[in-house]
């Protein structure tokens, strides 16, 4: 490992790192545009310029290899000035309509600005006149005037997607972003362009003029639309205004992750949040003919327990069925297994889980849920949610609202019919409503803690992003509740009162989990 | 002694024809290297004559050639660059178009040399008749076995190509030119890695300007100790000066390397045009900072001119007299190069494009008070700073003009 010295602090970095890297690396941020981890230097923007002990000209700290020895200057006055200058002429030939222009707040240009500009504008010329609202794909319009030619979304389309549709076009002063006239940005990645575009250049009509984003409250979390697992930040309103009551996320991010998504999120984990706010359960019920009555969660999980008891009582263990998914967490289908299988010795396992769909070469599975390697790893037995099998069980209790997916809806009711008592966990509205007997709202992945295990074995922790308010019962405290009504094992599952302490029995139960 | 190496024979008439060529001792320099020497012993000749490079730059040829590493599983390429697009340049075009031969055979060995079995010419979009004239010299070269398989028997294969250009001045550059010959945006890559290393193709690859090439013929037929003789020690040969504005006789003018500015233009080019004085000097093409009539006592080669804070460049000599405004010129620079930055590096493409519309507004009667110091501000922040030396080359000239020329250029500034 060579030891540098940046601006005389002797660091030792990793050998092949650059200096912009080596010094992020030590906790020194070098400013840059066009510099991004995801491509070779591109060395255009030369906002990055560093001074090197012994060299004349000021040097890239985004294409400069670390050597043994070398002396950096990451905040020389020459430096400062430098990037000054830089600023200085960005500035020049960019509107000044950051009141208006979504990237404020997260904007390359205006943080540094702010940070080593404050200058006073000495351009007396008249701008550039270009193009403000090019739409440039499916959700993405530019706005050339603002663009500062870092090539960030040029080599994107080239290096990531290689669908290689835009490019620069003319020269000089008179360069921009461009596209076939009739061709347009239409991939499942487009989304990422407006992220990495670091100022207002290129923006999301899903997100345009919707909020500011100061006002976002920004949450780790995992996508769950499919099996990957990308790493995302939810960007959420803290409260305050909201001008949308009913939408609480107004934009999915990509998530920086070397090992799973690397800097991207697919479009459809990108601009599939509506889930989060729209068609949720929100009143948990029990149904008795066409009566409605609410009730808390302990009263319906006495009612539930005090239903299981008797059957296991009558040794009627066999009239019981069980209904899970696997968008479930590890922990959640872990306690599932404890508590039904060891348990209560019930082995009507079955699953019901949405249908898959295309996927593709790069990050999006076909394989629409977000934990099926977790439910196999955890090894849990289970069936298809064969309607006979179902039909004439005394208790089914149903997770996830997928069982009416891919079935009649008139099978489905005459067999479940044929059910005396039907509870449903479920974050969504669906058919299956009408059919049960309680109606159990639970949250999503991102509203609840926990574990999830993507495609290719990573096991990925996560804490909720969004508060789950209302009725409902997260389905892992929901499984602890229920085996403490019904005085299963108390003294293990008593211990497991947390994700967390649930994680940790797993961990020492399944080698898989270590 | 005639001086003359590269032009002597332009007076022959059907020169660029192969049977005139080779009856005034064309491609005996092949023979010679293909038959008689090793490319080592072509390479160490090279180096010892002290070769620079005629494109702008001045390094030199042996020494880059040298860089080219013989150990890799990959083709190795020449690019010959006939570009020509710096403004005041036009030797290569009388080089190419009197005598294609010349640079043919200086191809070949240097392709020898260097272990290279296939050489792009790289000319310049305007230069149509020139690619013409290659295009038939080379077909000539392979009928009479110079180029092809199996070069007069020697085992040694050798393909050439003409690649026209499409009319940017940063295509001249040499790793621009490569995107270019590769089918892509002229733009500059980041250097390291250097071609010689990873250059057309991500193969090792040598660019030299076309009189660069031209003169190795001579090195290898008569020593690197007779071509050191007709130059500098530590800049070997003679260079084509390409004198142009206000002289009596503009043209070329093959002379030793270190012949004397005035020299060049009083002796040589007739001297000013009749009742025009001297005013200034730009001694190396547009990029070269500008000189002032007090200078030209300098001797014509890259250290002295490097020396003086100018540039020899691609030697070409552009002769300003007193009666054209600096404010012309000024204009001209910054127009140039505003129009040319390929766009690619923030200092060049906004700072050459600021420039311009101040000069422009200058010479519209509207400039103000700071409108200069604005100007050496910018092309101050341009300098050093940008990707490509593009930037330098404009930067450089412009606060040259504006240093030397400020009285000059104040008299257009509104009076206080
Ligand atoms: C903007 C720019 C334009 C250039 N144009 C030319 C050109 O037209 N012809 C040329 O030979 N070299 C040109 N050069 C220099 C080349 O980059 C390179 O140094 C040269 O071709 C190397 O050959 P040499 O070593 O034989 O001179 C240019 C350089 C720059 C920065
Ligand atoms: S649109 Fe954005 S990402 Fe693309 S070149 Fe311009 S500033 Fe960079
Ligand atoms: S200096 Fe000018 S020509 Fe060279 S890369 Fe930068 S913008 Fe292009
Ligand atoms: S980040 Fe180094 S030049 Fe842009």
């Amino acid at each position: 490992m060579p030891k540098i010295f940046i601006d005389d602090r002797a660091v030792e970095v990793a050998e092949g790192l650059t200096l912009l890297q080596a010094a992020e690396s030590v906790g020194i941020p070098i400013p840059h545009f066009c510099y991004h981890p995801a491509f070779p230097p591109e060395g255009s923007c030369r906002m990055c310029l560093v001074e090197i002990e012994g060299l004349p000209k000021l040097e890239l700290a985004c294409s400069t290899v670390v050597k043994e020895g070398l002396r950096v200057r990451t905040m020389s006055p020459k430096v400062v000035e430098a990037r000054k200058s830089v600023l200085e002429f960005l500035l020049a030939e960019h509107p000044l309509d950051c009141p208006i222009c979504d990237k404020a707040g997260e904007c390359k240009l205006q943080d540094y600005f702010e940070e080593y500009g404050l200058f006073k504008s000495q351009f007396k010329e008249a701008k550039e006149k270009r193009e403000k609202k090019f739409k440039l794909g499916r959700n993405l319009i530019l706005d050339r005037e603002r663009c500062i030619l870092c090539t960030r979304c040029v080599r994107f389309l080239n290096e990531i997607t290689k669908t290689e549709d835009a490019g620069i076009l003319n020269r000089g002063i008179h360069s921009e972003v461009g596209i076939f006239e009739s061709e347009f940005i239409d991939n499942n990645y487009s989304g990422n362009l407006a992220q990495i575009c670091p100022v207002g250049a290129i923006t999301d009509t899903d997100f345009r003029f919707k909020t500011r984003v100061w006002f976002l409250e920004s949450r780790e979390s995992i996508c769950p639309l499919c099996s990957r697992g990308c790493n995302i930040i939810m960007d959420s309103h803290a409260g305050y205004p909201r001008t949308l009551p009913t939408r609480r996320v107004y934009r999915v991010r990509a998530r920086q992750n070397l090992d799973v998504n690397f800097h991207w999120i697919c479009d459809y984990g990108r601009y599939g949040y509506a889930y989060l706010d729209e068609g949720r359960e929100d009143r948990l019920v029990w149904k008795k003919g066409d009566r409605e009555t609410r009730l808390s969660w302990d009263k319906a999980a006495q009612i539930l327990s005090e239903k299981i008891r008797s059957l296991v009582h009558l040794r009627k263990n066999s009239r019981i069925g069980i209904v899970l998914h696997t968008n479930l967490t590890n922990e959640e289908l872990f306690l599932a297994d404890r508590v039904f299988r060891k348990g209560l010795g019930v082995e009507k396992l079955f699953l019901a889980d949405p249908p898959p769909g295309k996927g593709d070469e790069f990050l999006l599975t076909a394989d629409r849920t977000a934990n099926r390697r977790g439910l196999q790893e955890v090894g849990l037995p289970v069936q298809a949610p064969d309607l006979k099998a179902l039909s004439g069980l005394d208790l089914l209790l149903i997770f996830g609202h997928y069982l009416a997916a891919g079935t009649s809806p008139s099978d489905l009711k005459n067999a479940l019919e044929k059910v005396e008592t039907k509870a449903l966990f479920a974050s969504h509205k669906s058919g299956l409503d009408g059919l049960v007997d309680f109606v159990i709202p639970v949250p999503v992945i991102a509203e609840k803690n926990g574990s999830l295990t993507n495609i290719d074995g990573r096991v990925q922790p996560f804490v909720a992003g969004l508060s789950f308010a209302g009725d409902g019962i997260a389905e892992w405290r929901a499984l602890l509740d229920l085996a403490r009504e019904l005085k299963v094992e108390h003294k293990y599952f008593s211990r497991l009162a947390s994700p967390e302490a649930i994680y940790r029995a797993l961990r020492k139960e399944i080698p898989f989990f270590k | 002694m005639d001086e003359k190496v590269l032009t002597r024979h332009f007076g022959v008439e059907g020169l660029f024809r192969i049977d005139v060529y080779r009856g005034q001792g064309g491609y005996r320099a092949v023979e010679t290297a293909l038959k008689r020497m090793t490319p080592a012993a072509v390479l160490d000749e090279v180096k010892r004559a002290s070769l620079r490079g005629r494109g702008g730059a001045g390094f030199p040829a042996g020494v880059k050639w040298g860089f080219v590493p013989q150990n890799v599983p990959k083709p190795r390429y020449l690019c010959v660059n006939a570009d020509e697009g710096e403004p005041g340049t036009f030797k290569d075009r009388y080089l190419m178009n009197h005598n294609p031969h010349l640079l043919l055979e200086g191809t070949i060995i240097a392709s020898y040399a260097v272990g290279i079995h296939a050489a792009f010419i790289y000319v310049r979009g305007e230069y149509e008749a020139v690619a013409l004239r290659l295009e038939g010299a080379i077909a000539e070269a392979y009928r009479n076995g110079y180029l092809g398989k199996n070069i007069l028997g020697t085992g040694f294969d050798l393909d050439v190509a003409v690649h026209r250009g499409a009319g940017a001045y940063i295509c001249g550059e040499e790793t621009a030119l490569l995107e270019s010959l590769e089918g892509k945006r002229g733009h500059p890559r980041l250097k390291p890695p250097f071609p010689a290393s990873v250059g057309l193709f991500q193969c090792p690859t040598v660019i030299n300007n076309v009189e660069t090439l031209s003169n190795i013929p001579f090195i290898v037929q008569n020593g690197a100790g007779w071509f050191l003789k007709r130059g500098l020690p530590k800049d070997g040969g003679t260079r084509i000066f390409g004198v142009s504005g206000m002289v009596k006789k503009p043209g070329i003018y093959e002379l030793p390397l270190g012949t004397k500015l005035r020299t060049i233009i009083f002796d040589h080019a007739g001297g000013m045009k009749e009742g025009k004085q001297l005013k200034a000097v730009i001694p190396g093409g547009m990029s070269a900072p500008i000189l002032t009539a007090d200078e030209i006592d300098l001797p014509m080669d890259f250290d002295s001119l490097a020396g003086a804070g100018s540039m020899l460049g691609s030697a070409a000599v552009i002769v300003i007299d007193r009666e054209t405004s600096i404010l012309d010129v000024l204009k001209a620079v910054a127009k140039f190069y505003s129009h040319e930055s390929c766009g690619q590096c923030t200092p060049c493409r906004i700072g050459t494009a600021w420039i311009n519309k101040i000069v422009k507004r200058l010479a519209r009667g509207e400039g103000e008070q700071d409108d200069i110091d604005a100007i050496v501000r910018l092309a101050t922040n341009i300098k050093g700073k940008t990707l490509c030396p593009l930037g330098d080359a404009a930067a450089l000239p412009i606060l040259s003009i504006c240093q030397k020329f400020r009285r000059e250029l104040e008299g257009y500034l509104p009076h206080a």
